[in-house]
């Protein structure tokens, strides 16, 4: 029988040969659904274990993509036995890189732990217009939106994406977080946004105050 | 008012003193703007400019008029369109607003490392370069040819368009004069320079916890290319080698103190061995190796962006010269007063000593990032408020050559078919007279620099 604490300890040692000797034993043994489930709930575990090392500064931002990437391992090697069943979600989020930003590694590690986290989350991508926000929003009526850019020009393209939710009569419905390089107090507070991070452990915690 | 020169006397003397250990006469103000904002000033079209950058000139002579710096506030741009599009770069891309960037990218593929490690130079010549820039594709070898001595011609006429206008606008407003430009250099530390366009940020943090050992060997490999790249052409006090630091802050210590560390400390020990300094732009926030830093030969140039001010000036002040953490981001987001108060903050805690200039964290990338008549006023309050009365003293350590010696066998030795000696060269025409040796090898060493300079 899997120890699902195991599990959860391999990945937050970011122990790449234990997790995969774990799981490929596990799936060899032929196990139920409820057990897959049960596994993908203990990396998840895990993810939020990494999350707080990050927080403690014992990992970095290195580490975190490592992490990112071992989940997906994971589940790759889990999903054929979870089928089409899904786990209830706990919130969505529209995210993606404002228009004249093409950096994603920071757009893309809060993705994997808001996931990890239990998120729907919908990635636009980078470089993105203020009207592709907008239309995403339109389309899935998310609880967060998450605006990402590591240049300092990003500031600016965050204040007019916002202002054009705003324009769009969505704001009201929305929670609107900006993360990455360039973003302040000040800058939050001049995009019009509700929070800033430059953390993406912390951006995730911060949603998961916003959907309790 | 006083004249151009004299200004430019007064300029050329607080740098020098900087840079020699001395207190100068006041806090230098070292303020250099990027091309796209320059253009982007009063209503110029990016593009244009970018395409042709002798249009910046009104501009540029513009923002010199209204903007207060010791050094030139124009210093051209390191990434044209012209030579990058002619090579058809995946690396270096232009985004929805204009301006160039860097994707994340993969050039260099796990199974590539045992090639990298056994031959560098040819490995990034025949494997990388052709993955980052897909015009040079050797299956159409003619064009690629055509290809690489269009966008090498493209290189050398933008950066002399833009030279250009920074000599007539040294000239004409006075800005310390710089260092002989040959004495300059640019490169990057050898896991930067393989985790930045080879491996990519992603791949490279898996490659540390999955394959350590080719990491670090691969850093040896690439030592002598990075070091070579960098290396100025003649030496001068007051001139430096530049290298951005990447990835430390996002790496655990005992990664970086394993991997990063010991190749970046034998190659800024290796020039100084030769009377050479380094500035460093430490990227992000370097507080956990404050430490490592101190270790770096003394007057290494350091430019911050952040971390607090105090902590660095106490640890390093003394032997360092310290330069950024004014937080761009403030000139626009705060009022004119704020700006201030963070300039007065600046220079009570990292002007006293000495070894201090003033910079911002890191540059505006577009004319919208700043509030202009912040800038303006926060480098017109340095100027007038960062007066040393104790100008002509000792400041902190005196940097000593001798005080650095590497091992020559400690590195491995830069060779491959793609670069001829002029040795290979005369026993392949023996025909040859000596006077063609500056010429041919000053090429060899060109396209040497400018191939590397791709992949920077």
């Amino acid at each position: 029988m899997i120890d699902l604490k195991e599990v959860t300890q391999a990945v937050g040692d970011l122990d790449e040969n234990k997790l995969m000797e774990i799981l490929n034993d596990f799936i060899s043994g032929n196990p139920t659904e409820e057990e897959a489930i049960k596994v993908v709930n203990a990396c998840q575990n895990g993810m939020a274990v990494v999350g707080e090392l990050f927080e403690k500064e014992e990992y970095f931002i290195g580490d975190l993509i490592f992490s990112g990437e071992l989940l997906m391992e994971a589940i790759n090697i889990l999903k054929p036995l979870i089928g089409s069943s899904s786990s209830d979600k706990v919130g969505s989020i529209v995210l993606g890189t404002v228009h004249g930003d093409i950096h994603d590694i920071g757009k893309n590690i809060f993705k994997s732990m808001s996931e990890a986290a239990g998120f729907e989350v919908y990635d636009l991508g980078i470089d993105q217009p203020v009207s592709a926000f907008v239309e995403k929003i339109k389309e899935v009526n998310p609880n967060i939106i998450g605006l990402s850019g590591v240049l300092t020009l990003a500031l600016e393209s965050m204040k007019e994406t916002i202002d054009e939710i705003k324009g769009a009569g969505l704001r009201e419905n929305v929670k609107i977080i900006i993360g990455g390089n360039p973003v302040t107090k000040d800058a939050c507070i001049y995009v019009g946004a509700d929070a800033f991070t430059t953390n993406a452990a912390e951006g995730v915690k911060i949603c998961q105050g916003w959907v309790k | 008012m006083p004249d151009t020169s004299t200004l430019q006397q007064e300029r050329n003397s607080i740098y020098h003193d900087l840079f020699n250990n001395k207190i100068p006469k006041r806090v230098p103000v070292n303020i250099g703007l990027p091309f796209e904002p320059i253009a982007q000033y009063g209503g110029g079209d990016l593009l244009s400019a970018q395409w042709n950058p002798a249009l910046v000139e009104e501009a540029a002579d513009r923002v010199c008029q209204i903007l207060f710096s010791d050094s030139c506030p124009f210093g051209g741009s390191l990434r044209y369109p012209s030579f990058y599009q002619t090579l058809e770069s995946q690396s270096f891309v232009m985004s929805s607003n204009g301006f160039i960037q860097h994707p994340e990218v993969v050039a260099m593929l796990p199974e590539d490392y045992d090639y990298l490690i056994e031959k560098p130079y040819d490995c990034l010549l025949e494997r990388v370069l052709p993955r980052q820039y897909k015009a040079l594709n050797s299956d159409e070898p003619f064009n690629m040819a055509i290809n690489l001595a269009k966008s090498l011609l493209c290189y050398q006429n933008d950066n002399m368009q833009a030279g250009q206008i920074i000599v007539k606008l040294k000239e004409k407003y006075g800005y310390y004069s710089g260092a002989d430009r040959r004495s300059g250099g640019f490169t990057e530390a050898p896991f930067d320079f393989l985790a930045d366009q080879l491996r990519g940020f992603k791949e490279i943090s898996m490659d540390v916890r999955r394959r350590p050992e080719k990491v670090a060997e691969a850093c040896e490999a690439l030592y002598p290319i990075v070091f070579k790249k960098g290396m100025p052409a003649s030496v001068d006090n007051n001139a430096a080698v530049f290298l951005p630091l990447h990835m430390p802050t996002f790496m655990r210590e005992k990664d970086f103190e394993k991997l990063w560390w010991p190749s970046f400390k034998r190659m800024i020990d290796e020039y100084a061995s030769m009377g050479i300094h380094c500035q460093l732009f430490c990227e992000d926030n370097w507080t956990r190796y404050l430490d490592y830093l101190y270790e770096l030969p003394t007057d290494t140039r350091l430019m911050f962006e952040y971390g607090d001010p105090k902590l660095i000036k106490e640890k390093l002040g003394k032997k360092h010269i310290i330069t950024g953490l004014y937080p761009v981001t403030m000139l626009k987001t705060n009022t004119k007063e704020q700006c201030l108060d963070k300039a007065t903050e600046m220079l009570d805690v990292l002007a006293p000593g000495g070894k201090y200039y003033f910079g911002l964290d890191k540059n505006p990338l577009t004319i919208n990032d700043i509030k202009f008549e912040n800038l303006c006023a926060v480098t017109e309050y340095i100027r007038d408020n960062g007066i040393y009365s104790n100008a002509g003293e000792t400041a902190g350590l005196a940097f000593n050559k001798d005080d650095y010696k590497v091992d020559p066998s400690a590195s491995r030795k830069f060779e491959s078919k793609y670069y001829r000696t002029w040795e290979d060269y005369k026993t392949l025409n023996p025909k040859v007279s000596d006077l063609g040796e500056s010429k041919l090898q000053g090429f060899e060493e060109l396209i040497f620099q400018y191939l590397i300079f791709l992949l920077l």
